[in-house]
């Protein structure tokens, strides 16, 4: 028994190692390129694994081009913004599709799905005038405006609380709970591991986004618009665009590890315990 | 629906939930209706037109839009390349994101690791990754033809090119997956296996009479937005794929040649129609899947 | 609240005990429900009595409200509503290429020293400028001075999205407007007014791998060569291997390589009524000679297209490429071709003569809706004046549009004989365009993809071409 549940994990072990390597492969290859000149990279005969010289030129131009600190705050207030604006009415709108009855709910979910089913280039110039309407270009608020309510996380919640049992509201009900206390305290805290995973996706969504701020901000850049100043027109500086990509990706590495110790781990053994 | 327990409830709860559900979803849909449905309808109303410059001058055709686009053989060979994308991507990206969701919730040693791993793709760059791959796949200096020794045209061959980029999309979407399958296995309860190994039942037969029912309404929830999600491909095929490449007719998705119209030929008219089709493409097969749910989710 | 749950597990229990068979979900459920309910028990004990709660919302609320208030007053903002922004003290000027940003700001650093008007630069990639500009245009803002390119300027012209120009011009002391090109004067003139001053121009040169010219005991091209003797030259460079080409050119190397072939053999691609130049024989000969180097001495069309003629260039892959002035700041950064190429003067047509080289070039244009009319004016005629074209060349930015003032450009890479691109001037096409160029342009590269892959034969394409080219030349309106 014992050798045989050794074997099962030893298997399982090699598996994800095996996966993990193809995970990573090109990130290892960015990495490389990160450090190479640009005639290593684009070389391809001699075909350049290891930079000769691990040169950090690359991301010395990055860091000298761009205003660090500024970025960060305003990623981190865009990331902020939308998190807690999308979370919030997609918690309360999934809920009351799931649970609550009443006239009109089809007709409304459906809208919530005909919104995801379209390309979002669509929206760009729309937005972008309602927002100059506003007076609101260039502002923190500009770079959320998109990001403020999301069919895609009212629709995830919305699942959430579909797989939590009837009996529980019933139970609330027959203990006086009415409707919002219902929600506040019995019903939403048993679907934060899906609030966590929509937090985790909106601000992973929210940096990635490109197109947005570079045409609706001038000054109030987040980190990834920035970045994104690295390609040219005709050519791309590529172990340039590596470095700055890194960097990039760092901080939504981090805020990964912090959300996954905190929340996931958290719930996964606080839910088994009787 | 009556309560049998609670004799008193009656059409005073369905007044309540009436109200309280109107609440809870206004703000969300005042916002969606206001960003989102709004420009929907325009552009609909669009694709009636022949668009002038800048919104000025639009006039009216009437439905020769869609005369056009019926007759129009590149946007059909679009919807094949579409399909054959979403077929490849969303199967395979599912089903290997639940396996390994299922073998990470287990306590294991270094689980945060691969976790953080699997998660990586999401967060880089969609320009980085891009153009990563497209190093990788090509058929003179790529890596993958310098391991393998072959000389295959990953991305330059029209009958192969679409599936290299289905490689792609996989590759990049298994962490997203895996992070909506993992939260929804955390919502299992622990007892559920404990019963159950008590039972005598463990391993693979956990996964299919535990996991699978209990997790469905997550796998259902995966499964539409990916559909809906392969089916509006158009990043990786614009930075992967270049305007020289022979392959282009044969891999170029509707949404490509949505933007391609819109905004790089100023026909938005055109374009409009295009995201119309679409749009009801999409609408029939989430319908279909609306439907289906009710046979095999699961909620409790 | 206890009775509830016992009554719950009441009925639970009681029908557990009336079925022979185990059913996990009931149990289970039973087991779940207990759990959560001791949860909420737990979470009203730490939380204290339903006061505390109330406390916590509201504390909740003001945080949010506090967030949000800091979200719309943090960033400094400038808008106020509408298409018109205050009338500032700021310039914002926008450009789409990098590699320029920062030759750019010198001059514009030096504007603001000349004149205290200040200037902000924005550079971005070239899909967002032209989508922040479309997006301006719609009814939002737009930024004050920017680029124009021919592909675009029509329709931004004949939308009145752009300053008139025209009397600022003629009362101009500063600009000098007959040094620029007409063929660029009249590019950005619609309807007898002007509404860009010409910025840059560029011309297209010859760039030769040097080492491999000497393995094969060739000598160097001096520019005086034919077409004839350059293929004789890319045969010879090409081997049979497959490990090195003479040429490489795809469909879309239009301005840089084959259009110029076209009109070296004295074709056209648009003729002066405004029609295909596509059916004119000249230009059928050319477009074969081109076929004869895709067939012999190009690599195949799949390789050319995923990895593109400079980086195949810069690979050693191939031993001669056709490349823009516009290239130039890129080559002089790369290592290869410092060591082993230049630049040497396009071919020249036996039977013509000459060697024409096609041209193009940018125009600075003000935002009609600018509160600043007369500083946007300022600036561009400064970008215009022969000190700061000049200047221009100099920090190496690109070739200037005043005429000669370019020359300083050329010295600014010692290794390549850029005088070639100066040369070049002395035969010059503009890049051919209509009123709606985009409309035939993409469909004209998606059709020689075929001749380049064998699937059709390149007089059936010429003859595809000229056919669409009419049609979509019909078509517009303006």
């Amino acid at each position: 028994m014992e050798a045989k549940q050794k074997a099962t994990t030893v298997l399982i072990h090699v598996i994800l190692i095996l996966i993990s390597i193809t995970m990573l492969v090109p990130f290892l290859w960015m990495i490389l390129t990160a450090f190479k000149t640009l005639s290593e990279s684009t070389s391809v005969n001699p075909f350049v694994i290891f930079p000769s010289e691990w040169i950090t030129e690359n991301f010395a131009k990055v860091i000298n081009n761009m205003d660090f600190p500024m970025l960060y705050l305003n990623t981190i207030l865009l990331i902020a913004g939308r998190v807690i604006a999308a979370v919030l009415t997609a918690t309360l709108a999934g809920y009351a599709f799931a649970r609550l009855n009443f006239r009109g709910k089809n007709f409304m979910f459906s809208l919530v799905l005909f919104q995801m089913m379209v390309p979002g280039q669509i929206f760009i110039i729309p937005q972008y005038l309602m927002v100059s309407q506003l007076g609101a270009l260039n502002t923190i608020f500009a770079l959320v405006f998109p990001g403020l309510v999301t069919a895609f996380g009212t629709f995830l919640l919305r699942q959430a609380y579909m797989g939590l049992p009837k009996d529980l509201e019933e139970a609330a009900r027959l203990d006086g709970c009415n409707i919002p206390q219902t929600f506040l305290y019995i019903m939403a805290p048993l679907t934060r591991s899906s609030m966590v995973a929509l937090g985790i996706f909106t601000a992973v969504f929210a940096y990635k986004d490109l197109m947005w701020p570079l045409i609706c901000n001038k000054d109030v850049m987040p980190l990834s618009a920035a970045l994104a100043k690295m390609q040219g027109q005709y050519a791309s500086n590529y172990p340039q665009l590596m470095a700055a990509s890194l960097l990039a990706c760092i901080p939504m590495i981090v805020l990964y590890l912090i959300f996954q110790k905190q929340f996931i781990e958290g719930i996964a053994t606080s839910g088994g315990k009787l | 629906m009556r309560d049998l327990a609670n004799p008193k409830k009656g059409t005073s709860q369905e007044r309540n939930e009436f109200v309280w559900g109107w609440i809870f979803i206004l703000p969300t849909m005042i916002g969606l209706i206001v960003l989102n449905i709004y420009p929907i309808f325009k552009t609909i109303y669009e694709s009636f037109f022949k668009t002038g410059d800048f919104g000025r001058g639009n006039i009216f055709i009437g439905v020769e839009n869609y005369a056009k686009l019926f007759g129009d053989a590149e946007v059909w060979q679009a919807l094949i390349n579409t399909f054959k994308y979403a077929i490849v991507e969303v199967p395979f990206s599912i089903v290997i994101s639940l396996v390994l969701a299922v073998l990470l919730n287990r306590k294991m040693k270094g689980r945060a690791v691969y976790r953080t791993i699997f998660f990586l793709p999401m967060v880089a760059a969609p320009a980085a990754i891009a153009m990563v791959w497209r190093w990788l796949f090509n058929a003179e200096f790529g890596l993958l033809n310098h391991i393998f020794g072959t000389k295959i045209n990953w991305v330059s061959n029209p009958s192969i090119a679409i599936f290299s980029i289905a490689i792609i999309g996989i590759w990049s979407i298994i962490g997203y997956n895996m992070v909506l399958f993992i939260s929804g296995l955390q919502e299992i309860p622990g007892d559920y296996y404990e019963a159950a190994s008590i039972d005598g039942a463990t391993g693979i037969k956990q996964f299919w009479h535990i996991t699978c029912p209990l997790l469905s309404p997550t796998i259902f929830f995966v499964m539409i937005t990916r559909v809906i999600g392969g089916l509006q491909v158009f990043d990786l095929i614009y930075m992967v794929i270049d305007k020289n490449n022979p392959a282009l007719y044969k891999t170029q998705s509707l949404v490509y040649l949505f933007y391609q119209n819109s905004f790089v030929e100023n026909n938005k008219g055109y374009g409009s129609t295009i995201v119309v089709l679409l749009l009801a493409i999409i609408m029939i097969i989430t319908v279909f899947q609306m439907w289906g749910q009710k046979k095999w989710v699961h909620y409790s | 609240m206890s009775v509830s749950i016992v009554t719950y597990f009441a009925r639970f229990f009681y029908i557990e005990n009336n079925i022979k068979t185990f059913n996990y979900s009931i149990y289970v459920k039973c087991i779940y429900m207990y759990n959560n309910l001791q949860k909420k028990r737990q979470y009203d004990e730490e939380g204290g009595s339903r006061f505390m709660k109330i406390k916590r919302l509201i504390a909740a609320g003001l945080t949010a409200t506090m967030v949000v208030g800091m979200l719309t007053a943090c960033g400094g903002g400038s808008g106020d509503g509408g298409g018109s922004k205050k009338k500032g003290d700021t310039l914002t000027v926008a450009i789409w290429d990098t590699n320029q940003q920062d030759g750019l700001k010198q001059i514009m650093d030096d504007f603001t020293a000349e004149t205290g008007i200040k200037t902000e630069l924005q550079a971005m990639d070239w899909n967002a400028y032209w989508t922040l500009l479309e997006a301006g245009a719609t009814g939002g803002e737009m930024p004050d001075v920017f680029w124009m390119h021919s592909n675009e300027a029509v329709k931004y012209m004949a939308n009145d999205i752009l300053l008139d120009l025209t009397d600022y011009v003629a009362k101009s002391e500063k600009l000098e407007m007959d040094k620029f090109p007409q063929e660029l004067k009249d590019m950005y003139t619609w309807k007898d007014k002007v509404y860009a001053v010409p910025k840059d121009r560029d011309t297209i040169a010859m760039w030769y791998n040097k080492k491999m010219f000497d393995d094969a005991g060739i000598a160097y091209p001096d520019g005086s060569w034919t077409w004839d003797e350059f293929y004789e030259i890319a045969q010879k460079l090409t081997k049979d291997d497959g490990s090195q080409y003479g040429f490489a050119c795809n469909p879309s190397n239009e301005q840089d390589t084959w259009m110029n072939i076209v009109y070296t053999m004295g074709g056209t691609i648009v003729t002066d009524d405004n029609k295909s130049g596509f059916d004119d024989p000249n230009t059928i000969k050319a477009m074969e000679f081109l076929d004869k180097c895709i067939k012999n001495v190009m690599p195949d069309a799949n390789t050319m297209s995923e990895t593109g003629t400079d980086v195949l260039f810069q690979s050693g892959k191939v031993a001669m490429i056709s490349q823009g002035s516009w290239m130039v700041a890129g080559f002089k950064e790369n290592d290869y071709m410092v060591e082993n190429c230049d630049v040497t003067r396009l071919p020249k047509d036996a039977t013509t003569g000459k060697s024409v080289s096609l041209y193009n070039g940018l125009g600075w244009s003000a935002s009609a809706g600018t509160s600043m009319p007369d500083e946007a004016f300022q600036l561009i005629e400064w970008f215009g004046t022969k000190e700061m074209q000049e200047k221009q060349s100099e920090l190496g930015v690109t070739m200037a549009a005043y005429d000669g003032a370019s020359e300083a450009w050329a010295g600014g890479a010692e290794m390549y004989n850029l005088q070639a691109y100066i040369d070049a001037m002395e035969d010059t096409v503009f890049r051919p365009h209509t009123n709606s160029t985009l409309a035939w342009w993409n469909p004209m590269v998606e059709e020689l993809k075929k001749p380049w892959n064998g699937e059709e034969s390149m007089a059936d394409a010429c003859k595809n071409i000229t056919s669409i080219m009419n049609e979509k030349i019909a078509e517009e309106d303006y």
